[in-house]
């Protein structure tokens, strides 16, 4: 109870943490849909996009899907364990989190690395801008997330703030969320 | 699920069996990857677009939990949405269409017709090695690699948005200019004209020789090569 302002409940009968969680991600909600709504709109206007498209690489898109959606699972587990009382173990999944984002952050580099060595950067066309600005903000997101959780695993571990615990799952999720879209858009439809 | 829904807070007492959900999803990220392999357009759209609509409310519900959440989150998230929407609805029609009754989008129409055009169509090189070729390409360097340009097929889809399919200046878009486009099957047309000096109006726009500004330059889409061979074409018109 150090800090009941996080933990007391709002008129909307929501704590009031987790209601500015949610304020965030109705923001972010506009914000990552613009931004595909625009890339959607392109491409559908520009048949020609989908040679650029070609170049992505699937089955990287695919890895780190298949590691950012394993991270939401030991998010959630964390959460699961910070409700039962149990810091350490919630800290511990958390810390399984945080190298999930790790390495979607070391793949992520090692793609755009070869990609912008063959010659693709953010002013090549219209495609590869979209491309870097939906994925760079995305994963501008999965390091922001991956620091903040990392400090609220540190108290995690000793037993303090676990309603964060919570918190930072529901973003990490949203970020999840993000990256599922983000697949199919610049990988999977060709 | 809301076998034990305590007053107190319903929210937390939830917990569904989330290796199952986690199972799930991993199954349904196979699916669309998968997709693509049968070649049909409408199975890849179900399995990468539909697919990817399950997953998120998958994860939405059970991991962010908004199925036990209060009605009032749901609602506010749901007005992002449609907000989002409204965006979409409202702006997708003019971006994606690249002509309409009046106007003509030159920039978008030269870009589509750009890349389709773009010699790795003509190739068997793989996606990566077209890729390598198309995409460190400026617009100068995409025009030289010749061999693929056809002069009537440029023709059909930049210039006789204004100019006609004929020639004779009746193109769509011709209606909102004034003055109007050059007619190539008019005699006045060709009257004194010489063949740099029909290179110079494609490659740097009317305004380079005193002509109709109107008359954009495709300098960036159209080598030197390239304009004498549409010189050439547009000379088929003459009557």
């Amino acid at each position: 109870m150090q800090k009941p302002i996080a933990t007391t409940r709002s008129a909307t009968g929501i704590p009031t943490g987790r209601l500015a969680v949610w304020w965030v991600l109705a923001s972010e909600v506009v914000i990552f849909g613009g931004l595909l709504a625009s890339y959607l709109m392109f491409r559908l206007g520009h048949p020609e996009w989908a040679d650029a498209a070609a170049v992505t690489n699937t089955w990287i898109g695919a890895f780190n899907t298949l590691v950012l959606l394993s991270s939401s699972f030991t998010a959630v587990l964390a959460h699961q364990a910070a409700e039962n009382g149990d810091g350490k173990l919630a800290a511990r999944y958390l810390l399984m989190t945080i190298a999930g984002a790790a390495t979607f952050l070391l793949v992520k580099s090692y793609e755009w690395a070869s990609e912008i060595v063959h010659g693709y950067t953010i002013t090549t066309n219209g495609f590869w801008s979209f491309y870097y600005t939906a994925a760079g903000l995305h994963a501008a997101h999965v390091l922001a997330g991956a620091v903040i959780m990392g400090f609220i695993a540190a108290d995690a571990a000793r037993g303090k703030e676990l309603h964060r615990v919570e918190l930072i799952g529901i973003y990490w999720h949203f970020v999840d969320v993000v990256w599922i879209f983000l697949f199919p858009l610049l990988y999977i439809a060709k | 699920m809301s076998s034990h829904s305590e007053r107190k807070d319903e929210h937390d007492a939830h917990h569904p069996d989330y290796k199952k959900i986690y199972v799930t999803l991993l199954v349904l990220l196979v699916i669309s990857v998968a997709g693509p392999f049968f070649g049909i357009v409408w199975v890849t759209l179900i399995t990468a677009f539909g697919v990817a609509l399950v997953k998120a409310s998958l994860v939405v519900q059970n991991f962010m939990h908004l199925r036990w959440e209060k009605r009032i989150m749901k609602w506010m998230l749901a007005t992002s949405l449609v907000l989002m929407i409204m965006l979409f609805a409202g702006v997708a029609p003019d971006v994606m269409k690249h002509e309409g009754r009046g106007w003509v989008n030159d920039a978008a129409v030269a870009a589509v017709t750009r890349g389709i055009e773009a010699p790795h169509h003509e190739g068997e090189a793989t996606a990566e090695e077209e890729g390598v070729v198309e995409g460190g390409a400026s617009e100068e360097a995409a025009a030289p690699a010749g061999q693929a340009f056809d002069a009537k097929t440029a023709y059909a889809t930049v210039c006789a948005t204004c100019h006609g399919p004929t020639g004779a200046g009746d193109g769509p878009g011709a209606a909102a200019l004034n003055p109007k486009p050059a007619n190539f099957g008019g005699a006045a047309f060709w009257n004194g004209k010489t063949d740099d000096e029909l290179v110079k109006v494609i490659r740097e726009g009317g305004a380079a020789v005193g002509k109709s500004p109107l008359m954009p330059a495709w300098g960036g889409l159209y080598s030197e090569a390239q304009a004498q061979a549409l010189v050439a074409y547009i000379k088929t018109f003459r009557k």
